[in-house]
């Protein structure tokens, strides 16, 4: 809180010329902001009070906009209870415990011997420690104040109120970007809309939560250093910069964008002395910063993800040391060295894009070579509906915010630009990255709807203002320094409109106001029931809806889990595929063989030929890695769609990448290229350990008396192979709905009778044909 | 996190507090018979027996009263089935028990002959070893013994066939075997079974009275004429093919090949066989257990949560052999410790240091959980298996080199900056201070 008025204090304090303008505007904006209709001229005299109302209507709706975003997120605690949710927060979940159990230099250290048995994993070297580290500093801090608050209700309860901190830094680089009423807008669509939602809300415990935050936070002190040109903001921009690579790899985007915006600028002829020093500081520190993270580690000066960064740096510094010399060189002096200097960079840059060309290798490549990356679904395309499911209407919105902002450029406008425009390409590549273009959409459409209103809401004030506009006009081109704040882009708008809106009557401008309202309205019922439907499911505990409206929790996922840390032994390895390793971790507390974290292709490649080779193939492989229990989810009887038969082609397919002389794919379909577990099948399908695994003794069960015993539910077939035997495996626990199949590894047999032998059948043969008086046994040829 | 997981050591649990209450509990043994008469046709390998402490109760093995498991615990410690031609066991006893037996870790010595019935051959398929038909007998028409009235089937075995394993027939000895009964084959993939002795190349196994119409069963080494079989949890079933083979006359009986000029001997090797065999299905010999297995770094005497990659690590392990009803430490040259994780990354031989095996090496620069591993698995002793799971853990963040030699110019160009710019600040100020006073 203190933060909100220390800010909003020292924005007045620097553009005081401003605030006539910029409280016009917010005033326009807010219903209660009636105070604004003073003239511009008669600033003296009402200055101090109507500051006063300013900021406290910024703080309440900053503050009420907090208090949405977090009520928001509360839909899965108060349905469900507070839980960790989903796959990836329960790894985080878990080492947040490690660390506030052990310490800090401990989880650093962490070698985790209970996950990727036997490869172990160096949790401390391999994850992104803020937000362990975060939730860990929150619970020491209020433990130390005798709150004594579970580790638990900290990380399910941190993503919401992270998602405040979003608000008010989005808050505040909207601000810089636009005007204070562009920026409270900004920061009430931020706190609701369901593309960021998706990734905060309670429970969701992942480094999304506190990353965008830290994104949009770096963002708001880049775009004041460049404004001020301080190394007082560099620094605090390299400083949220660190926390950003401490919490998440998108960190990358960051350290992409800032170069690529020096660039631009450096195009645009938008140099000065205030981009060198911003950026000169942040690249250096920032990136001494960023190798302190373990993960991190050397990558910014090796990887050609970090190259963009370094060779703007390197390119501004002569760009700089050329505007040196330009004053001190004669013209034909100048000539010869820059011609030099251009012919030599040119060959480095050439050298190094071909250096980079081989050796490179971006997730866009990864993606579509490697399956294990394909089959993640958070890194398929996204569609169309996507985009409008999750922002609504501020997808229509953002173009005209981005228009707005092209038309009126200026230093950190082109910064918005590209990162609306790289944002929304990102976006589209893959799902995830959703949630990168969110901020900017709503930071774009809060410019677009505040710049509406600003024209449809007030009357008096155009006509007053285009003279100081006028005189700022020219300022903004040349010098971009003080300002900033005022809606700049908007007295062009409203010179050249001027004219036209003589006609516009009270009526029309009713009519607009109204029509933005229900959609700003619309936008709200929309964010609130897409959160309420879509994203407030935890997904460890399902639930189904009967007919009348009574709800059905399912929660065979505990109970499995449960199961497995009460009845196996403390070192028992539990196989599953990589899904549930972090949940096996977690919730029961065992050894698993592959889990979330995918770094080891070959390692899960091993499992996923196990699940996809027959039985005794697969205890061969089960026995090498030591394992006991395999763990599978199985769908059918409920109509679960998430389970691993139908994930099953990406385990053959991750399989075939490492073993392909064993595991083909082609085999697992039908010759006419199906997939399907019923008696058309392929017969490897049938016999192979996830298909055995998953419908063992399913044939037995009749679900209801209109569809034959053993009716998939999931995939509507009858299944094919009913009478399933396992030799290696027997089945340990089944859960109430047979959502989670856990089967245990049995020892190798004590003895070896010869039905394992080819003779066995002709020795059983012997037995029967013996009574007959008919010895066909030396027909077999055995010796 | 450290566990020893000793996951299949020599000695079930379930078998080892029997060792503890002495000699004479592990000792009972159930002899069943096809009648009493046998006790008395083969009373030197019974007497032999006794002798050496065993507990022998004789059953016909129809008796109604027979029982091998009271309320889940073994009655017996061993089982001795002289009864070829038993087509139902009487009381609870029948093929499934007997192989629940086995796996329990009771011991098991079966003697056919060509009237063998099922419920023989059924124990013989379970644990891998397949008895020709009924009627049938082995016959060689080259190694057959003088007293053989035409059939051809009293084999004289050469002892050349016998398995080359001390502690399964004994001490070598050139005395030819008597052997007379059914013949057997086995799987040879099958890691299990042992071809304790074999037929001639020039024997077969077929009806002695029949003309040979059909292939034999068993034809050449192929045919077994004695069998045993150490299963995984290391109890041990001996079958003999014939009956005969233990009874007192083909223990005295003089031997001699009927082909022209062979070597007659004064009496076969039958009786020191037996003996021998009996030792090893009993357990009297060629067991081994694994005693304390211990590790820690060179230099400490507890092991650690987690050793750290390309720590000097010391393993040792006591490895003892039973002998006489004592266990007294194993001499063993080839014992070898692997250190696994999937593959073993290291393989050395263990070496005797007073009453352990022990060494000293170095791990190697991989991170992740390892094992252990001592297999010892060799012909005529039980398979000793001992893993110790440990974690071997990457460096700490203290435990890098700090000062290394190629650090240095960085170490320079950081005390360098910090001079220069020290200098600088000192140039600056001064330089502008003299403007300011021009």
């Amino acid at each position: 809180m203190a933060e909100h008025h220390s800010v909003s204090d020292s924005k007045h304090k620097a553009s005081a010329v401003n605030i006539g303008a910029s409280l016009s505007g917010n005033g326009r904006s807010s219903p209660a902001g009636t105070v604004g209709s003073s003239p511009t001229g008669a600033l003296s005299t009402g200055i101090a009070q109507p500051a006063g109302w300013q900021s406290l209507l910024s703080f309440t709706i900053l503050f009420l906009a907090w208090l949405a975003g977090f009520s928001a997120r509360l839909f899965a605690v108060i349905r469900f209870e507070s839980i960790i949710h989903e796959f990836d927060p329960w790894f985080n979940y878990r080492s947040t415990h490690h660390l506030t159990i052990n310490g800090f230099y401990d989880f650093l250290n962490w070698f985790d011997d209970r996950a990727w048995y036997p490869l172990g994993r160096i949790v401390g070297g391999t994850v992104y420690p803020g937000l362990m580290v975060t939730a860990g500093l929150i619970h020491y801090v209020l433990n130390l104040l005798h709150i004594t608050v579970h580790i638990r209700d900290v990380c399910v309860f941190l993503a919401p109120v992270f998602s405040g901190l979003t608000s008010i830094s989005t808050f505040l680089l909207t601000r810089e970007l636009w005007n204070q009423g562009a920026g409270l807008l900004a920061a009430c669509f931020i706190a609701i809309v369901p593309g960021y939602i998706s990734r905060s809300v309670a429970g969701s415990f992942d480094n999304e939560g506190i990353a965008i935050f830290a994104l949009q936070f770096t963002y708001y002190l880049w775009v004041k250093s460049v404004k001020t040109g301080s190394v007082f903001w560099a620094i605090g921009c390299c400083l949220s910069y660190f926390y950003m690579v401490s919490a998440w790899g998108g960190y990358v985007f960051i350290i992409n964008l800032i170069p690529l915006h020096v660039f631009v600028l450096l195009l645009m002829q938008r140099y000065s002395r205030r981009v060198y020093i911003a950026y000169s500081t942040f690249y250096i520190v920032g990136l001494v910063l960023s190798m302190q993270i373990p993960f991190v580690g050397f990558q910014p000066i090796r990887t050609s993800e970090h190259m963009a960064a370094a060779g703007v740096f390197a390119l501004l510094q002569a760009y700089a040391f050329l505007q040196y010399l330009k004053d001190r060189l004669t013209r034909q002096e100048f000539q010869t060295l820059f011609f030099l200097g251009v012919s030599l960079a040119a060959g480095a840059v050439f050298l190094t894009v071909i250096y980079l060309t081989y050796t490179g290798r971006s997730t866009l490549y990864a993606k579509i070579h490697i399956p294990i990356i394909a089959s993640v679904s958070e890194h398929q395309p996204t569609t169309w509906v996507s985009f409008f499911f999750d922002l609504h209407i501020l997808v229509c919105t953002f173009p005209a915010g981005l228009w707005f902002c092209i038309k009126n450029i200026n230093d950190e406008r082109v910064f918005v630009a590209l990162y609306a425009i790289s944002a929304v390409y990102f976006a589209g590549v893959m799902v995830r990255l959703m949630l990168t273009l969110t901020p900017v959409v709503c930071m774009l459409s809060a410019i677009a709807f505040s710049s509406v209103f600003e024209h449809y809401l007030g009357d008096d004030m155009k006509r007053e203002s285009p003279p100081i506009e006028d005189s700022s006009d020219e300022d903004d081109k040349r010098n971009s320094g003080n300002l900033y704040d005022k809606a700049g882009k908007v007295r062009k708008h409203v010179s050249e409109q001027e004219k036209t809106e003589e006609g516009l009557g009270p009526n029309i401008k009713s009519i607009v106001t109204m029509l933005m309202l229900m959609l700003l309205m619309m936008f709200a019922v929309h964010c609130t029931w897409v959160t309420s439907n879509a994203y407030s499911s935890p997904s460890v505990v399902l639930a189904s809806y009967n007919n009348d409206g009574s709800r059905n929790i399912l929660d065979d996922f505990r109970e499995a889990y449960y199961w497995l840390r009460q009845n196996t032994e403390e070192q028992a390895r539990v196989m599953s595929w990589w899904d549930y390793g972090y949940q096996i971790a977690g919730m029961a507390n065992r050894t698993t063989l592959v889990d979330n974290n995918t770094w080891n292709n070959s390692h899960i490649a091993l499992v996923g030929k196990a699940m996809s080779s027959n039985e005794s193939a697969a205890y061969e492989i089960m026995r090498s890695l030591d394992v006991d229990y395999v763990l599978i989810i199985f769908g059918g009887v409920i109509g679960y769609s998430g389970d691993d038969i139908n994930k099953f082609l990406w385990m053959v397919r991750i399989a075939e990448g490492e073993h392909p002389k064993e595991i083909r794919e082609s085999d697992y379909f039908t010759p006419q290229g199906e997939f399907r577990v019923d008696k058309a099948g392929s017969p490897i399908l049938l016999n192979c350990l996830m298909y055995k695994m998953s419908y063992y003794r399913f044939g037995e069960m009749q679900l209801d008396f209109r569809t034959p015993p053993g009716f998939d539910r999931t995939r509507n077939t009858e299944i094919g192979n009913k009478d399933i035997k396992l030799k290696h495996l027997e089945e340990a626990f089944t859960s109430e709905h047979w959502l989670v199949r856990i089967y245990k590894v049995k020892k190798e047999e004590n003895r070896d009778p010869l039905v394992h032998s080819p003779r066995s059948s002709s020795s059983r043969q012997k037995y029967t044909s013996k009574k007959v008086q008919d010895p066909p046994r030396f027909s077999n040829g055995e010796l | 996190l450290e566990c020893t997981m000793d996951a299949f050591l020599c000695l079930t649990s379930a078998y080892f507090p029997k060792w503890r209450r002495g000699h004479q509990t592990y000792k009972r043994t159930l002899v069943l018979l096809d009648n009493l008469n046998i006790r008395d046709t083969h009373s030197i390998f019974f007497r032999s027996l006794a002798d050496r402490g065993f507990d022998l109760s004789f059953k016909t093995a129809d008796d109604p009263s027979l029982s091998l498991i009271k309320y889940g615990q073994f009655l017996y410690d061993h089982l001795i089935i002289f009864s070829p031609s038993v087509e139902d066991f009487g009381g609870n006893i029948n093929v499934e028990t007997i192989t629940s037996f086995i796996d329990g870790g009771g011991n098991v010595l079966v003697a056919a002959g060509s009237d063998i019935g099922d419920p023989l051959r059924e124990l013989g398929s379970e644990c891998g070893i397949e008895f020709d038909e009924e009627k049938t007998a082995v016959i060689d028409h080259h190694h057959y013994d003088v007293s053989d009235p035409g059939e051809h089937t009293l084999i004289v075995a050469d002892p050349e066939n016998l398995l080359k394993a001390p502690t399964i027939v004994g001490n070598p000895s050139d005395k030819p075997i008597l052997f007379k009964g059914v013949g057997m084959v086995a799987d040879p993939d099958n890691p299990l079974v042992l071809d304790i002795l074999t037929g001639s190349s020039t024997s077969y196994s077929y009806f002695p009275d029949r003309p040979i119409s059909q292939y034999p069963h068993a034809v050449g080494k192929n045919t077994l004429l004695i069998a045993g079989l150490q299963a995984r949890n290391n109890a041990r079933v001996v079958f003999s093919g014939s009956l005969y083979f233990f009874s007192d006359a083909f223990f005295n009986s003089a031997v001699q090949k009927a082909t022209p000029g062979s070597q007659r001997y004064a009496q076969t090797g039958n009786m020191e066989l037996a003996e021998a065999l009996s030792q090893w299905v009993f357990k009297e010999a060629g067991v081994l257990r694994v005693g304390a297995v211990t590790h820690h770094p060179v230099g400490e005497s507890t092991p650690p949560a987690a050793y750290t990659i390309t720590d000097l690590v010391e393993y040792s392990v006591v490895i003892e052999k039973l002998s006489k009803g004592s266990w007294v430490p194993f001499d063993g040259k080839d014992i070898q410790l692997e250190f696994v994780r999937i593959d073993p990354f290291v393989r050395t031989y263990l070496k005797k240091n007073g009453d352990k095996y022990s060494v000293q090496f170095k791990l190697p620069d991989v991170y992740g959980v390892f094992q252990f591993k001592v297999d010892y698995n060799r012909l005529g002793y039980t398979h000793l298996y001992s893993s110790t799971q440990v974690s071997v853990r990457p460096l700490q963040h203290t435990q890098y080199d700090r000062f290394i030699p190629s650090a240095f110019p960085y170490y320079a160009s950081v005390f360098s900056m910090m001079g220069g710019l020290f200098v600088f600040s000192i140039v600056f100020l001064h330089m502008k201070e003299k403007e300011k006073s021009d």
